[in-house]
């Protein structure tokens, strides 16, 4: 059988779309990004609890006053774990998605359900949509849309459309033949067969579909966090990713709590919106009338008095608004060197890349920029790098862990020197494996180990030469499989197996804060295929000395000692998730004159 | 000029139907078409309905007769042939104009009601006004008064659920009634009617037609009812019409074992008539002195049910007079119970009954 290198084609497509067409894709990326924006911005506006206020009225309207006193409380509790704005961010994003996919599913779902043709072309595609693992279009997208809410837009709307169309065409398939028939029969026109019987009695089963439509939306949202689309995914991405089981329960809570809502609430809809459903509602209300003490539990606003409540609390929210906010504190006289101008920093999840990002976090608004700090994999942050999306990022291994990136990108990128190295990579075991001291120990080991060496990520650099050159150049490979996971998985590993004192190994990098936390022994390479160390890069989008010239310096002078880092990375981390900023600004305010040194303001 | 006729309808159903036409014209048979996947619903149906008439189509299920009743108001596309509506060839119409007449002309009553769920039975009844695009006043109006035709008065903000498959039929009815339509096709519209219904409703449409002579297509596969409705009956046997004539016509004179073998089961006595069976009056009686000794005299429309009173009473010949008053028959004892005894021949010897069918 000749390899069809069907891979191939895809991605030359891939690249010619992106040169090509890639004024279309800025258009779109233009309208739904506004769109999502616009729909955060006013999500976002009102106070918290006015918000969820407006939100319980809605459930109120739709399902009665316990569900709207429950809806408070669980809205109250994401407010109170404060991923408020990560939720509302999820919601519009969510809410986007599913008008967009929507927009587009009915009238496929109708166009299939009226054509037999149309019907079987489709099937196979849905299918497509369904199955495709989302990461395989998620990386695409950001390539044509660059990081941001827009790739996870499309993945959700390519995920959440099957559904969607699927209910459509068999709700109206559903209806009855004579009925159709029926209508015809008085002279109705296609048209008008479809507006006044098909789509009324299809809708029940329109509107599970878009039941459907938005909790794959809310699904995909978090795997969308994972390129940058924000919100709850991205909480919930960073907490395990840095095995933060608190905060990852807590910004999981958030998505179920949103999930039950939008369930709720569209299941409901359904009897507010469809003939047939007010029908039925109507028949339960007088059966329920002779049952006098729950009228008020089951008492629901009607649509003009909801609209009244709703309108009310956002003119409060609107006057709040109005009245509050604007505190902000000023920069420093003399050290405003930002203007308040944006500077975007990406990170992914490794240890001095958190520890260094929130360190220039701090130190850039003390210099009056807005900095915006962004968690993203490594491969979408040097895609978004490269495009310009990013500014500016601290934890770039060269010349070997980021190869293959540096290679594709350079010439879209700037190399703002090293703060850092070198570095060493290794195979690293824990120290009570007494007689396991160099690779070469491993061999006939295999049993012990359980045959497996627990990896990290499949696209990291170290994970490429463990897997092509060390485990070969000492003859392992028969014997140990490299078993590709997350770095949080493979610490959590460590750390289970580090308690029960069980044999493992791992492929690990100093620095890093595991060998302060642990008792570890870094195996010998007596061959030297490692490689000799890296330096850790600062790299900046094309144009960032241009765009930022004075941060641009200080990032060229940027250099920490491995005790500096050491430090910074233990308070980063005894500070805990989601209070990076403060603990590196506590280190800051322990390390006095150290922030003068890295940026210094000529007075 | 006749307000319907079919003019050599076929309806093919699979590959090439065009072709299987063809062949049926050229004598092949229903079942040897079904060896090579195509069907043949309708073959070569001809028949003409008069305005005002009842026209019924008798046949058992898959005999084609609501494939035929759905090329006459185009539901279907005939394969061959055409419809004449007042002269005019549905088959040539464009789909616009097409809509035009179902909305206008022809409106249809359905096997199970076919109400639609969503909407009041005011709003079923109107649907069609609705259609047409009559505004709302005119529209309750009117569809009010066809609910009230077809007994259902006070029913209006009821739903379709709510009612039973009696009163959900007289919704179709009134659906059908409200655009003034003047050819009403309904296709079994009683069989999902258990029997006490199913007959006040044959009767309710009886007396809807004496005061507002619709042209009615009527589908049904019972006999009983055929013969109660149709002033005309078409019998059809797979996908061919086999007999074409009035109930009388059917029972006295069945036109092969087929039909024959239907009739069996029918009520003779509320069929035929006093002037269907009656003979010329015999032997040197004047009419004077047959007038005075029959036990009873009728008109020749009577059921001959009716006459068993009279023969229980005397054994002299029941007397049948025309319009005017005068002698036109007798009916004996015997003649009855040979015409009751399923003697078709007996029956048919003397009678003027062609010229009824030539001119129908």
């Amino acid at each position: 059988m000749p390899r069809i290198h069907f891979g191939q084609w895809v991605e030359s497509a891939v690249h010619w779309l992106q040169t090509h067409l890639n004024w279309l894709f800025d258009a779109i990326s233009a309208v739904l990004t506004g769109a999502y924006d616009g729909l955060n911005a006013v999500l976002g506006a009102p106070h918290p609890l006015l918000m969820a206020g407006i939100l319980a009225v809605v459930a109120w309207w739709l399902r009665g006053l316990a569900a709207a006193v429950v809806t408070y409380a669980g809205l109250a509790l994401v407010d109170s774990f404060g991923l408020w704005d990560a939720a509302m961010a999820t919601l519009s994003l969510v809410l986007v998605a599913s008008v967009l996919t929507l927009a587009m599913a009915v009238p496929l779902g109708i166009w299939a359900a009226r054509n037999r043709t149309v019907s079987g072309a489709l099937r196979p595609v849905l299918d497509v949509m369904q199955t495709m693992p989302a990461f395989v279009y998620l990386i695409p997208g950001v390539m044509f849309f660059s990081i941001g809410p827009m790739p996870g837009l499309i993945a959700t709307v390519v995920f959440s459309m099957p559904p969607g169309v699927r209910m459509t065409e068999l709700g109206i398939r559903q209806v009855d033949g004579e009925l159709v028939e029926a209508a015809r029969a008085f002279g109705t026109t296609p048209r008008d067969t479809l507006v006044r019987v098909q789509l009324p009695l299809a809708l029940p089963t329109i509107m599970a579909g878009v039941n459907q439509v938005i909790m794959l939306a809310l699904s995909m949202v978090v795997i969308a966090g994972m390129a940058g689309a924000g919100g709850l995914g991205e909480a919930v991405y960073a907490a395990v990713t840095q095995v933060d089981i608190g905060g990852g329960v807590e910004s999981g809570l958030a998505v179920v709590i949103l999930a039950i809502y939008l369930d709720r609430m569209t299941g409901s809809l359904n009897e507010r919106v469809s003939p047939l459903g007010r029908r039925a509602l109507a028949k339960a209300a007088a059966t329920a009338r002779g049952a006098a003490y729950a009228t008020f539990l089951r008492y629901r606003p009607g649509t003009a008095v909801a609209t009244v409540g709703v309108v009310v609390l956002a003119l409060v929210a609107g006057g709040m608004n109005l009245t509050g906010g604007g505190g902000k504190d000023s920069v420093a006289a003399g050290k405003n060197v930002g203007q308040g101008k944006r500077i975007k920093l990406g990170y992914f999840p490794w240890d001095e890349a958190v520890a260094t990002t929130y360190l220039w976090q701090n130190i850039l608004e003390d210099r009056g920029y807005k900095p915006d700090v962004k968690q993203l994999d490594p491969g979408p942050l040097y895609t978004a790098l490269a495009q310009g999306q990013m500014d500016v990022q601290f934890d770039s291994w060269l010349p070997t862990t980021h190869k293959r990136y540096w290679e594709l990108y350079h010439d879209r990128l700037t190399d703002l020197g090293t703060w850092y190295g070198p570095t060493s990579l290794e195979l690293t075991v824990p120290a009570y494996m007494k007689d396991v001291n160099s690779i070469d120990d491993l061999k006939g080991k295999g049993g012990e180990f359980g045959g497996k060496v627990v990896g990290i990520e499949s696209s990291a650099g170290n994970m490429g030469i463990l897997n092509n050159k060390v485990l070969k150049e000492y003859g392992l490979d028969g014997e140990y499989k490299v078993v590709s996971s997350t770095t949080s998985t493979m610490l959590a590993e460590l750390d289970r197996a580090y308690n029960k004192k069980e044999p493992i190994v791992v492929p690990l990098w100093s620095p890093h804060w595991a060998y302060a936390k642990y008792d570890l022994k870094k195996l010998k390479d007596p061959k030297g295929v490692w490689g000799t160390g890296e330096q850790i890069h600062t790299i900046g989008k094309k144009d960032f000395v241009k765009d930022f010239p004075e941060a641009a310096g200080w990032m060229k002078d940027f250099k920490m000692s491995e005790q500096e880092l050491a430090s910074l990375e233990a308070e980063i981390q005894n500070g805990g998730k989601g209070k990076e900023k403060q603990s590196a600004r506590r280190w800051l305010d322990a390390h006095p004159g150290v922030e003068d040194k890295l940026a210094p303001v000529a007075s | 000029m006749s307000r319907l006729k079919a003019e050599h309808l076929y309806k093919v159903f699979g590959t090439r139907p065009e072709a299987a036409v063809k062949r049926l014209e050229g004598g092949a048979d229903r079942d040897e078409l079904r060896a090579d996947g195509t069907t043949a619903a309708v073959i070569d149906a001809s028949f003409e309905v008069e305005a005002g008439q009842i026209f019924v189509v008798m046949g058992l299920s898959g005999s084609g007769k609501s494939t035929l009743l759905r090329m006459l108001n185009g539901l279907l596309d005939p394969t061959a042939g055409r419809v004449l509506y007042d002269g005019q060839d549905l088959t040539a119409l464009s789909p616009r104009e097409l809509r035009a007449v179902r909305s206008r002309g022809i409106s249809m009553v359905f096997q199970h009601f076919a109400l639609f769920p969503h909407r009041s039975v005011l709003e079923n009844a109107g649907y069609g006004l609705e259609v047409q695009g009559v505004p709302r006043e005119e529209r309750e109006q009117r569809a009010t008064e066809a609910l009230e035709l077809a007994g259902l008065k006070g029913w209006e903000t009821s739903w379709p659920d709510e009612l039973s498959g009696g009163m959900q039929q007289r919704v179709g009815l009134a659906r059908a009634l409200a655009t003034d339509a003047d050819l009403l096709l309904m296709d079994e519209s009683f069989s999902a009617l258990d029997p006490l219904i199913r007959r006040d409703m044959q009767d309710q449409l009886l007396d809807l037609q004496t005061r507002l002579k619709k042209t009615i297509v009527f589908i049904t596969h019972d006999l009983n009812e055929a013969m109660r409705l149709g002033d005309r009956i078409a019998v059809m046997r797979d996908g061919r019409i086999v007999q074409n004539g009035t109930a009388e016509d059917i029972l006295l004179r069945p036109a092969n074992d087929y039909v024959a073998s239907f009739i069996q089961d029918v009520d003779r006595s509320r069929v035929l008539t006093a002037g269907s069976v009656m003979i010329a009056p015999g032997g040197g009686d004047s009419a004077r002195e047959i007038l005075a000794a029959a036990p009873a005299t009728v008109g020749a429309a009577t059921p001959v049910a009716e006459l068993f009173g009279p023969f229980a009473r005397s054994g002299a010949p029941v007397a049948v007079v025309d319009d005017r008053g005068e002698l036109a028959g007798i009916v004996t004892r015997d003649r009855m119970l040979a015409a009751l005894g399923d003697e078709p021949a007996a029956a048919s010897a003397d009678e003027p009954r062609e010229a009824v069918i030539a001119g129908a």
